[in-house]
């Protein structure tokens, strides 16, 4: 059976869509039964959804387009 | 967010021609997410919107030889990975060894099960303060893991056009991706929300 320090890597990298079915079976199979990994793979999207809520506090003043366009048009 | 077609060779031709509308509509469409990349790659403000200038300019300057065969988007951030990495030069970093590495490693035991599980991290990142802490553990990652994770997780681009953005492989990317995220894992789980 996969180990989970295996599914961490792999979630961790994104790296699942690109494994065999059989690996990717066997991944889903032991979130299914290993309540540690399937609250890491939980973790992994609130922080998705968290970190997006935290690109927007990167937003920047107002008039950026056209501050740049007024500079390439010079 | 879904991938988009190659740019139309009547637009490319457009901006060739540096037509005003076309050049709008590409700084319309692109400005703000880049500055909000180059923000979350740790540039402050005014040096992120100098950036976004300056990748504006260089692609004017380069139009001549983008042959339209990838999306502008891709081409657009490719400008700012690089820009970044000159305006970064010296900072560069050993990629072989990552002291998170072995951080990750000490979660398992010999056999690959958790001896130090992920901690329920949900209180803290639905709360009013999870952008600002968020924010504050992406400033602790080397600036290649920081670019990698902001790309994929607040831009949302798709892992093959970060692949040619940062002209890294998918397995490298990957490493990047998980460094980062064992990385922020350690620093928001220190913060003593958790509960196991």
């Amino acid at each position: 059976m996969i180990s989970c320090r295996s599914v961490a890597e792999l979630l961790d990298a994104d790296l699942l869509h690109a494994q065999s079915w059989w690996k990717r079976a066997q991944v889903r199979l032991h979130l299914a039964m290993c309540g540690a990994c399937s609250r890491l793979a939980r973790q992994l999207e609130q922080l998705r959804a968290a970190a997006r809520g935290a690109g927007k506090g990167h937003e920047p003043d107002a008039g950026l387009e056209e501050r740049i366009l007024h500079k390439l048009r010079r | 967010m879904t991938a988009v077609p190659p740019l139309a060779a009547e637009f490319l031709e457009r901006l060739r021609r540096r037509d005003p509308e076309a050049l709008a509509g590409a700084v319309q469409e692109h400005a703000k997410p880049l500055f909000r990349a180059a923000r979350g790659m740790g540039f402050a403000a005014a040096d992120a919107e100098d950036l976004v200038q300056d990748v504006f300019t260089t692609f004017l300057e380069r139009l001549e030889a983008f042959e339209g065969r990838s999306q502008l988007r891709t081409w657009l951030f490719g400008i700012l990975h690089r820009k970044a990495m000159e305006r970064r030069r010296g900072l560069a970093v050993d990629e072989r060894t990552d002291p998170i590495d072995s951080v990750f490693e000490a979660r398992f035991d010999t056999r690959g099960h958790w001896v130090r599980p992920p901690a329920d991290l949900e209180r803290m990142l639905l709360s009013r303060e999870a952008g600002e802490r968020i924010r504050g553990c992406m400033e602790g990652l080397p600036a290649n893991q920081r670019e990698a994770f902001a790309l994929r997780e607040v831009e949302g681009l798709e892992t093959a056009e970060i692949c040619k953005i940062l002209d890294v492989t998918v397995t490298h990317f990957g490493v990047l991706l998980h460094r980062a995220r064992a990385r922020l894992r350690e620093c928001l789980e220190s913060q003593g929300w958790s509960h196991r």
